[in-house]
Formats: structure tokens, sequence, C-alpha cells
């Protein structure tokens, strides 16, 4: 063989592989490609902190803002307040704000709640079923519901305002993200 | 009477604790049964919340929870595949520690077997080179020296130098062997022509002054012929592997410190692997500069605890220093406590009225209450006028121009933001 052909098919074959683990380099190993985006968001009933049940399906016909959080997690906080801004501006509209806590302990749970002066209704997931039935895999995550009951965007982290009110708004015309979002966030336990 | 009566109780009893340790064995047992198929269920699922951990290893609460699923859904009579399928709807097939066999799985499948499938083949291929290339003619020899070789070999034991006896003793072995059928004629005939070739060469070697003239060596003959054009060649690929090398070095360390972030210390693994642990200054320190260095790296690492009380000990060394009190405001920002963090910054200014830290952090706080972005941008603008790094001058103009963007739709409520 030539020996140009020989370095050639060496180039070939090396060039590949480094540039594979370079692009493996750059990725989050954490992260879960969620595959609920577009399809129904699954069922749930939720105890409520403030006694009562929320049932997903009894929000058909609304915008379902679904949050999951805990209260040792510091992007959760970071975005606390921010949440129940966009809650108080969007009240008024066909929009549901729905707090899930998950993997905490009720006395903290509570006291994050009066800290942030959170008004919208908020329940704790025992046994992180919910949590699995949403594919969770690191907090905050939150989930943009349309009114047909479909996830039209996922966002994991904090957000920021112009993220909900955009996709709010997007959630109330049916269109759905094609991708994911991604913030701070904290590995859940 | 009484007797029969206690002793038909006592047999009661008996069969009564009989029947309900069998019972208690069988619930044991389909206990047990149910742990090993949960477990084995778990074995092929990958912990969410670990690095490349099974559901059934890990001891994270997220696994605990999935395994309790696991059971209850087995216990609700659902298959094995059924609940797989229920977690790859949930987490996609990131889930599966073995991927399906399908698609982009095929490939992780069919990758390593053509892998190994081309190196042995290529091997191989190599190696029958490198054999033919050894058996390749012999450099011509003297007749008579080849002549004196066979006669040597058929003749009783003479004085001979060590390497011509050991070669002259090699065919009297292949020849042995080959009557006794041990070798195929054509193996024997190449080896015959080899080990004789090698002899006669020895023996010309003997014969020939040792360090005599090149003129006539026979043994200087392979190596002459392979001489011409080599050299140039061997450099031509001495300078493109170095290429390579450089340009593979170059790459690694352009891109490595990208994709890597960096801990406390600035080392990637924090002195974790070298066992010089991080130099890490203790929080009592009076030191003020390297206080506020290492909180800063704090700061970067995400260990936010740390870096409040680093900070909060600056502070206690000169309770009114902006660069500290404009970190802690940040710090307090990220934590969810924007009116405190205002405080902070504002008390900084008080101070240090061009502080980067303080303005940018304040900008941030303004720009998160609703009416108050225009107060923001004039933070903002503040920060621009000052003396900046690149990478920040840029990163504050993107920021500044969403806000006055967002200023924009705020002045026309009218108008739907839609994005």
């Amino acid at each position: 063989m030539r020996p140009w052909a020989r370095l050639l098919i060496v180039f070939g074959v090396v060039t590949p592989l480094v540039g594979f683990l370079a692009y493996g380099f750059t990725r989050d190993p954490r992260e879960i490609p969620s595959p609920l985006i577009g399809r129904p968001a699954p069922p749930f009933t939720l105890p409520l902190m403030d006694g009562g049940e929320m049932k997903l399906e009894d929000l058909r016909g609304k915008v379902v803002f679904l949050n999951f959080w805990a209260s040792w997690c510091p992007p959760c906080r970071a975005e606390a307040r921010l949440l129940e801004a966009s809650w108080r501006r969007h009240r008024g509209e066909d929009v549901v704000f729905l707090g899930i806590n998950m993997q905490d302990r009720e006395e903290p749970a509570r006291a994050f709640l009066r800290e942030f002066d959170i008004t919208y209704s908020n329940g704790i997931d025992a046994g992180n079923r919910i949590a699995i039935d949403y594919g969770i895999w690191g907090i905050p995550e939150t989930f943009f519901i349309d009114r047909n009951g479909r996830i039209s965007y996922k966002h994991i982290g904090a957000l920021d305002a112009e993220i909900i009110h955009a996709k709010l708004e997007e959630a109330r015309q049916g269109v759905v993200s094609r991708r994911e979002g991604k913030g701070d966030y904290r590995s859940i336990q | 009477m009484t007797t029969a009566r206690s002793s038909r109780a006592r047999t009661g009893r008996l069969l009564a604790a009989l029947v309900g340790s069998l019972l208690l064995a069988t619930a044991a047992g389909a206990k047990e049964d149910l742990d090993a198929r949960v477990r084995e269920i778990a074995a092929g699922l990958r912990c969410p919340v670990c690095q490349n951990l099974s559901v059934t290893e890990s001891p994270s609460e997220m696994a605990r929870e999935m395994r309790a699923l696991i059971a209850d859904q087995l216990a609700a009579g659902n298959s094995p595949d059924e609940i797989r399928a229920y977690f790859v709807s949930k987490y996609g097939e990131w889930i599966l520690l073995s991927p399906t066999a399908r698609g982009f799985g095929l490939l992780l499948w069919v990758l390593p077997g053509l892998g190994a499938v081309m190196g042995l083949g290529g091997a191989a291929w190599v190696l029958r080179r490198w054999a033919r290339r050894g058996a390749a003619p012999p450099a011509p020899v003297d007749a008579a020296a080849l002549a004196r070789v066979r006669a040597l070999v058929h003749e009783a034991p003479s004085a001979l130098p060590p390497e011509g006896a050991r070669l002259v003793e090699g065919l009297r072995e292949l020849e042995f062997d080959h009557r006794a059928g041990a070798l195929s004629a054509h193996d024997y005939e190449e080896l015959r022509t080899l080990y004789e070739t090698r002899a006669a060469l020895a023996l010309a070697s003997l014969t020939e002054p040792p360090r005599g003239a090149p003129a006539e060596g026979a043994t200087e003959a392979p190596r002459a012929e392979r001489a011409p054009g080599a050299p140039a060649f061997r450099a031509w690929r001495w300078v493109a592997a170095a290429l390579f090398l450089v340009g593979f070095g170059s790459a690694i360390g352009f891109f490595l410190p990208q994709a890597v972030r960096l801990r406390d210390g600035g080392s990637i693994t924090g002195g974790f692997l070298t066992g010089t642990g991080n130099a890490a200054l203790p929080v009592e320190s009076r030191d003020l500069p390297a206080l506020l260095e290492q909180g800063r790296r704090a700061m970067d690492a995400q260990d936010l605890g740390r870096a409040l009380r680093l900070f909060q000990r600056a502070l206690e060394v000169d309770p009114e220093h902006p660069a500290a009190r404009a970190y802690l405001g940040l710090i307090l920002l990220r934590g969810g406590h924007p009116d405190r963090a205002l405080t902070e910054f504002d008390r900084a200014l008080s101070r240090e009225p061009k502080s980067a830290q303080a303005l940018w952090g304040k900008g941030l706080v303004l720009s998160e209450t609703p009416g108050k972005t225009g107060e923001a941008i004039r933070t903002w603008e503040a920060l621009l006028a000052q003396d900046l790094s690149r990478e920040d001058r840029d990163h504050v103009g993107s920021v500044l121009a969403r806000a006055r963007q967002r200023l924009e739709q705020e002045a026309k409520p009218a108008q739907k933001v839609s994005r």
C-alpha cells in the first residue's frame, strides 16, 4: 500500500474518533431528553397542602403551569418570587399554576411557601410517583400543559419571566415547542 | 375423657401452628420471589439521578421509589416488558442500560463486533504480510558455501562457531522432522532454504576478514537494496506525525478547558488526584484580598455556602468593603432575596459608586421588579461606562438590549407579547 494511502486511512479513522470524544465533552451527562413533549400530560390527583385535592383532568380547557420544586434547592428559591409574580399577572386568565413539592419535608416546604408568599396551589408528591410519571431527574422542572391536556413545553432549571410569558402564550395557542429549555438546576437525590 | 380432649386440642393447636408456619413460609417465599423479579427489572434500568448505576444498585431515594413502583406494578399483574415500556415512555430510551437493537441503538450493538472483526482481520492481514516478507527469497549466496553447509549437515560434528553449529543442528532436526512426516514438503523446502542461506552467510563471514572491506559482503546486500528513496520517505512521515501530534495537542488544549469546569483552586480535580488538596484559606483569615479572591472562586464553583462565609468574614474585617458587600448581595439574589440584596448593593454603591458588581446586581434586581425596567437600564448603562472586560461588556450589552425591548413592550401594553 502507498504510504499516503495508509496515512489517509489512519487520519480517516482517528479524526472522527477524536471528534466524537470532543463532542462528548460538550454534553451534560446528567441531561435526559424528555419524550413527553407533545404527548398528553400524565394524569394525577394531587393532595393540596391547604386541604382538598387537585385532579389534572379537571383542569382541561385551561393552560396549566406545573412546577416541581423542593425547599432545599437554590434555583427553586431563585425563581420562586418570579413564579408568584407571573401567577399574579396571569391569574385572571384561563391559567392555573400548580406547584408539586418533592423529596422534601413538610415543615420546610410550608416555610418556603410562607417566605415567598406563594398564593397558587401546591401539593406534596409522596413517594415521587407523579415525579416518575413526568420523568423528573432534576429540579426545578416545569411543564406547560395546553388546553387539551398536552405538554407543550418543558423547562429544566430556573425560569425567567420572558420564557414564562412566551410559553404560556404558546400553550394558550396550542403551539408545541420542539426543544426543551434549560437553566440552572439541581440534581435530585 | 379429659385427656382425650386435651390431646385433641393439642393436636389442633399443633395443626394450626403448622398451617400458620406453612402460610408464613409461602408468603416469605413469594416476597423473596417478588424481590428477585424487582431486582431483575431494576438491573436493566439506569438510575436517572446517578452516573452509570442501575436502579438495583443505586442507594438514591429516586431509585428506591422506582423499585417500589416496579414491585407495585408486578403485584398489579403487569409484565416486565410492560414495566420497562412504562419507564421508556417517561424517560426515553435513555433509561435502558442496554439500548434496544433498533435505529441508532442497533449501531451500538453492531459497531463493537464490527470493530473486533475489522481489527482481527487487519491484524491477520498484517501478520501474513510480515510472514511473507520474512520468507522472501533470501539474498543470493555463494553456491560453494551452500554446498559446504549441505556437506556439514551430513558430516560428523566438527569445530564450528556457535551460531553455525546451532544452524547446522537446526537443519539436522528439520530433516529429521521431515522424514518423520511432521513437516510438509513445502514448509520443509522453505525452512531449509532459509537455514542453509543463514548458515552459508555465517560461514562466509567466518572465512572473510571480520571487518574487511564491504566490497563483496553478502551480509550487506539486503540492507543496501532498501536504501534508495527510504530516507526521504521516512522524513516525510516523521513530519506528518509531528504535525498531527501538534494539531491534536492544540485541539485538546483548546477544547478541554472549555468543556471542563475548573474547581476551586484552578485544578480540574481540585487536588483530589494529586493529594495536594485545595489550599483553602481558613475562613478565620484576616487577609482581605485573599478572602475576596477565594470567595469569588467559591462563587464560580457554585459553592455559595462557602462564598457566603468568606464574604461575611471579609465584611467583619472591613464592614463597608464595597466588593464584599456587592458579592454578598449577589449571593442573596441567587438565594431568592432580592430586597435584601438591593440594600447590600446600595450600601456598596454609597461607598464606591462605580462598583461593577454592585451595579450589575442592582440592575438585575430592578429588572425583575415590575415597573422598574427603566431604572435597571440606567443602572446598566452606568455599568457600561466602567472599565469592563470585553466578554462582560458583551454580556451586559445583550442583557441591556433585551431590557430595552421589554421596556418598549411594557410601554405598549395593548400589543400582545408573543415570541
